[in-house]
């Protein structure tokens, strides 16, 4: 059932604009740029999806195919999974290209190291939580549920691209590996965050939707 | 046997109330589902298929309790909603293709003789059907899944009187030559004339009958007035119960 969902999102619900922002995962190795960005667009990629999902009515088509109404959910909540890991997948390459290519580091910001991912796993769970909980309230105010979702990431962002600026945090701006093993409990405590974000936002939000009337 | 039956439904919104909504649709049956706009043809459609929550009543499908074997029985249904386009920039190709992942039963032979009767051809997109041929895709996407029963929400409104005449024939067709059972909503009598064995009759939320098309058609004599010499046809007997009064 999950690759049937899946496969209908992706071939029928999911707008062209989230595949190429999942391909931005690519600009990690620009060599001075806010890599934050990076999360910000793989926001971005399902929000307009869901919009694009509203005016193709395809909560509608996927509520009257013989699956359950939580299922309608659950295919949001994996393609948005797939979308933001893929992208994540994507930047890993060019995120290890960067050590030889650009040893002096990223200037702009936080450059692409364990850290880095692990702040974008949080992102991202913040983004997914409140965007899908508040989006299944109703499954068509999709804007309202964008800004709620966008301002708390957003600002998660800045605090991560800022943060390294400051002296005391510059161990998580390296890339040297003493400093990477340091990082290791940020990525692992972001992928937990975010597993548990994703199953709370799927959980409520097939809640939620159950009592929409479509 | 009857492959539908509703009891009781009722869902109440702030400002409408579909109440007690009961009915029952033989197999190899069309009824027609009638009321005017606004009545709670959709609500009651939409309730059935578990689209809205409906607040009691319960509905059985094919000897099943929908609400309970939701996946089980969309199995066997194919649900045409009128006025929503799905995927409107999307090739039919492309939406078979998801959707018969879906069915068990999904027959691909069947499915490209249907396509070559409603003359519809894969690689156009959904936008570029005219109202009458997407409700034929539709419905060529749920008879090649084998549905044994059609739930159709005004799938008339908006065609010109030959492809209504055309889609009408076809109804008729599908349920002589497969045994398959239809429920439609409508507004345009003719329909009900043309094509259906029972009506169901739904005024402000409330249901004022459900019979077979004879027995309607008695049970509404009463509204004859002086004058009237024959029976009263179906577009009088709605015609004078729904005709309202203005203090202007």
């Amino acid at each position: 059932m999950m690759f049937k969902l899946l496969n209908k999102e992706l071939r029928l619900a999911a707008h062209p604009n989230l595949f190429i922002f999942t391909l931005l995962g690519v600009l990690v190795i620009v060599p001075a740029y806010p890599y934050g960005m990076v999360f910000l667009f793989g926001c971005l990629g399902p929000y307009i999806t869901f919009m694009y999902g509203r005016e193709t009515n395809d909560i509608y088509y996927t509520s009257l195919l013989p699956v359950k109404k939580r299922d309608t959910v659950k295919a949001k909540c994996l393609l948005m999974v797939l979308a933001q890991m893929t992208q994540l997948l994507i930047s890993l390459p060019f995120a290890i290209l960067r050590l030889r290519v650009l040893p002096a580091g990223n200037p702009a910001g936080i450059e692409a190291n364990l850290a880095y991912y692990g702040f974008g796993f949080i992102i991202y769970a913040i983004f997914n939580f409140i965007f899908l909980t508040e989006f299944f309230k109703t499954a068509h105010k999709v804007g309202k549920a964008f800004l709620l979702a966008i301002i708390p990431a957003a600002l998660g962002v800045l605090i991560m691209e800022v943060i390294v600026h400051f002296p005391g945090f510059k161990w998580l701006d390296s890339v040297e590996p003493a400093m990477i093993l340091k990082q290791l409990p940020i990525l692992v405590t972001g992928i937990i965050i975010y597993a548990l974000s994703m199953l709370a936002a799927f959980k409520i939000s097939a809640k939620r939707f159950q009592k929409v009337d479509l | 046997m009857n492959v539908l039956s509703v009891k009781g439904l009722t869902k109440r919104y702030p400002d409408f109330l579909l109440q007690d909504i009961s009915f029952e649709l033989p197999q190899g049956k069309i009824m027609g589902l009638i009321g005017k706009n606004g009545a709670g043809k959709s609500t009651t459609l939409k309730s059935i298929l578990n689209l809205v929550n409906p607040d009691a009543g319960t509905v059985e499908m094919f000897g099943k309790n929908f609400f309970e074997n939701e996946e089980d029985c969309k199995q066997n249904i194919g649900v045409v909603l009128g006025g929503i386009d799905f995927y409107n920039h999307k090739k039919l190709s492309d939406i078979t293709a998801v959707t018969k992942r879906f069915y068990h039963n999904w027959d691909d032979d069947a499915y490209q003789k249907y396509m070559k009767t409603f003359s519809l051809v894969p690689e156009k997109r959904v936008k570029e059907l005219s109202t009458g041929m997407k409700v034929k895709y539709m419905l060529a996407l749920a008879l090649s899944h084998n549905a044994r029963l059609l739930i159709l929400d005004e799938p008339t409104s908006g065609l010109d009187p030959v492809s209504r005449d055309d889609l009408l024939g076809l109804f008729r067709q599908l349920v002589e030559s497969k045994g398959i059972s239809i429920l439609f909503s409508t507004h345009i009598i003719t329909d009900l004339e043309k094509c259906t064995d029972y009506i169901t009759y739904i005024k402000d939320g409330q249901l004022l009958c459900s019979d077979e098309k004879s027995k309607f058609i008695k049970s509404f004599q009463h509204l004859k007035e002086p004058g009237d010499k024959s029976d009263l046809s179906l577009e009088e007997i709605m015609i004078r119960t729904e005709r309202s009064r203005y203090d202007v």
